[in-house]
């Protein structure tokens, strides 16, 4: 997650290792499996609700695999964590998902863009600003279910350490937090990944490991001069339309 | 015959219609000749017991059969003189032998006890489950029900350790006193079709039973309760579960706490009573039924049927707050900013 980019054959860099090839795999379906087993918890009274609960065996199952999937979530998320801190730790490789003070220039000129304002959309690096955005808001949010979902299945043990309100308030961010995480994830990251007029229909990228060169010029401009080992363009922008 | 005489006659007639209105049906078998007048008259039976034979005519004309059943509607085979002889040993032969009389009218009731609980056990051999008229009384029946209280009463003639825990309860207290709101044993357990409680799904119903007085706003108010404790019950595990798991039986699941589960069943007491399940010095121990290693502050795990409110749980309300403003300035920002995105992507073109 913190290396650059690399050339791969003609026209094409690689952009993802297979580790985190891998590591996108498993989280989404994760992802599915605790959204398919949360939300009809959370939506118990409506019809849909009742009729997914039944066709996974009833409520006890249903708690089960949402554990299960839980517990792959935090197995990730702590796996994930490591490789990021061996990344920070190491010199030769940074942390190319830190936020700095670029990426909030970035989001205003891009909006600005966005608002005819700007001629141009930001140039970005290997991560643009959406991306970042969307990597921690998951990332917090991914600590947020987890404490509160190992709240939720340990009141007891939790109740012994601190007050109890705690857990109806774990109740109340789990819940939420969940259906946050459901709907940011079917706008945004379909939108980006899927919807997107410079990606449509699908940005294979994140399976496949790699980028076309095109793509790169076109979206991540300044991390390509970095590899190329050039300076980059003027406005770092390659194409007349643009894209954030 | 002149006109006084004739307007005299009229008069006789009107009046003396009612007084022979009153002779009541059972009279027209000629079975109280021998059987409505010696209060003594009975009949040794094998078994060592006296089966009585008399009927007291004047309990008979005032119960609900009084002015429309003859003696032969329900004992059809005694519609001859000397009577059948019949193998009986024990009154309990007799009743069991007459009780289904009562289904030639009263055919969707007897129906719906062949779902009860009474029943189940009659037919597993137990001939001390209570049939028709261990209930209702043979010829003195009142209407069910008149008064509530000699519904529970009743039922303490078989139940009779239940029937002074609930006269303990706050709702039995209630009921000796002569208040009609409270619930009487088939309020909750029906009169008919009689659930067996003990695999527990009536526990997993109590959301429904209950609700049906304390989600009344007139009648709680009397009594100044709160009518959102089904509601917010149901938006909390335990209801979820509950409400989830309504329609199982198996024994091994492990169920979700029903209203009872806490407030204990035929106990029940106010919360502020030192003797309630739910009275806050008694909590952990009740939460502690299910929940192995609960804690002093356990209890406060659940919000006692409040809603989250600044005062009552400034934590839960905190969050609920953040969400609720959250969620919204989120998926707005989202789509807003796609909109901008693909407006942009038609304008250059």
């Amino acid at each position: 997650m913190s290396e650059a980019a690399v050339r791969s054959e003609a026209g094409f860099l690689v952009r993802f290792s297979a580790a985190q090839r891998v590591e996108h795999f498993i989280t989404m379906i994760d992802f599915v499996g605790l959204v398919a087993t949360g939300l009809p918890q959370k939506f118990y009274t409506t019809g849909w609700a009742r009729w997914m609960i039944g066709a996974m065996g009833g409520i006890d199952s249903v708690r089960w695999v949402h554990r299960f999937f839980g517990i792959v979530l935090i197995v990730a998320v702590l796996w994930h964590a490591a490789g990021a801190l061996k990344a920070i730790l190491s010199r030769r490789v940074g942390f190319s998902m830190a936020v700095n003070k670029r990426d909030f220039t970035d989001a205003v000129k891009t909006l600005r863009y966005y608002l005819g304002l700007e001629d141009h959309p930001a140039a970005f690096d290997r991560y643009d600003y959406k991306q970042k955005w969307e990597y921690w808001s998951l990332m917090i949010g991914n600590v947020i279910m987890i404490l509160s979902g190992l709240t939720l299945m340990y009141p007891a043990v939790v109740a012994r350490i601190g007050p109890g309100e705690i857990i109806p308030a774990a109740k109340v961010a789990h819940s939420n937090e969940g259906l946050m995480a459901f709907l940011v994830i079917t706008i945004w990251h379909i939108f980006n990944a899927h919807l997107h007029p410079d990606v449509f229909p699908f940005d294979a990228s994140i399976f496949t490991g790699k980028i076309s060169r095109e793509r790169m010029e076109h979206e991540h401009p300044l991390e390509l001069a970095r590899v190329e080992g050039r300076e980059p363009d003027g406005h770092g922008h390659g194409h007349g339309h643009g894209h954030g | 015959m002149n006109m006084t005489k004739r307007l005299l006659l009229a008069l006789a007639v009107a009046l003396l219609a009612p007084a022979a209105r009153a002779e009541i049906p059972a009279e027209q078998d000629g079975c109280l000749g021998c059987h409505g007048s010696d209060p003594s008259m009975s009949m040794d039976l094998p078994g060592g017991e006296k089966l009585p034979l008399h009927v007291d005519q004047a309990s008979f004309a005032k119960s609900v059969h009084g002015d429309m059943l003859r003696c032969t509607d329900c004992h059809t085979d005694k519609g001859d003189y000397p009577h059948e002889s019949k193998p009986f040993k024990t009154r309990r032969d007799v009743t069991v032998a007459y009780y289904e009389q009562c289904k030639k009218c009263h055919f969707s009731n007897y129906t719906k006890t062949l779902d009860g609980v009474h029943f189940q056990l009659a037919e597993k051999g137990n001939r001390q489950a209570a049939l028709c008229v261990d209930c209702h009384g043979s010829h003195a029946i009142g209407r069910p029900g008149e008064p509530r209280t000699r519904v529970s009463a009743t039922c303490s003639n078989c139940h009779k350790k239940v029937f002074d825990v609930y006269s303990g309860s706050v709702h039995g207290k209630a009921v000796t006193q002569g208040n009609a709101d409270v619930p009487v044993c088939t309020d909750c357990h029906r009169a008919h079709d009689v659930a067996d409680p003990r695999a527990g799904a009536l526990s997993l119903r109590t959301a429904e039973i209950c609700g049906r007085c304390h989600t009344d706003p007139k009648l709680m108010k009397r009594y100044g309760l709160s009518t959102n404790v089904v509601e917010t019950y149901l938006a909390d595990f335990h209801g979820m579960a509950a409400s989830l798991q309504k329609g199982k039986k198996d024994k091994g699941d492990r169920l979700a706490a029903g209203c009872t589960d806490c407030h204990g069943v035929h106990d029940i007491q106010r919360p502020n009573d030192p003797r309630s399940s739910v009275m806050q010095g008694n909590l952990v121990k009740t939460c502690g039924k299910c929940h192995e290693g609960a804690s002093a502050d356990f209890p406060k795990a659940w919000m006692s049927h409040y809603e989250p409110s600044l005062k009552k749980s400034p934590l839960v309300w905190s969050v609920q707050v953040f969400y609720y403003v959250l969620i919204p300035f989120i998926l707005i920002s989202l789509v807003l900013q796609i909109a901008l995105h693909l407006w942009r992507v038609v304008v250059n073109r």
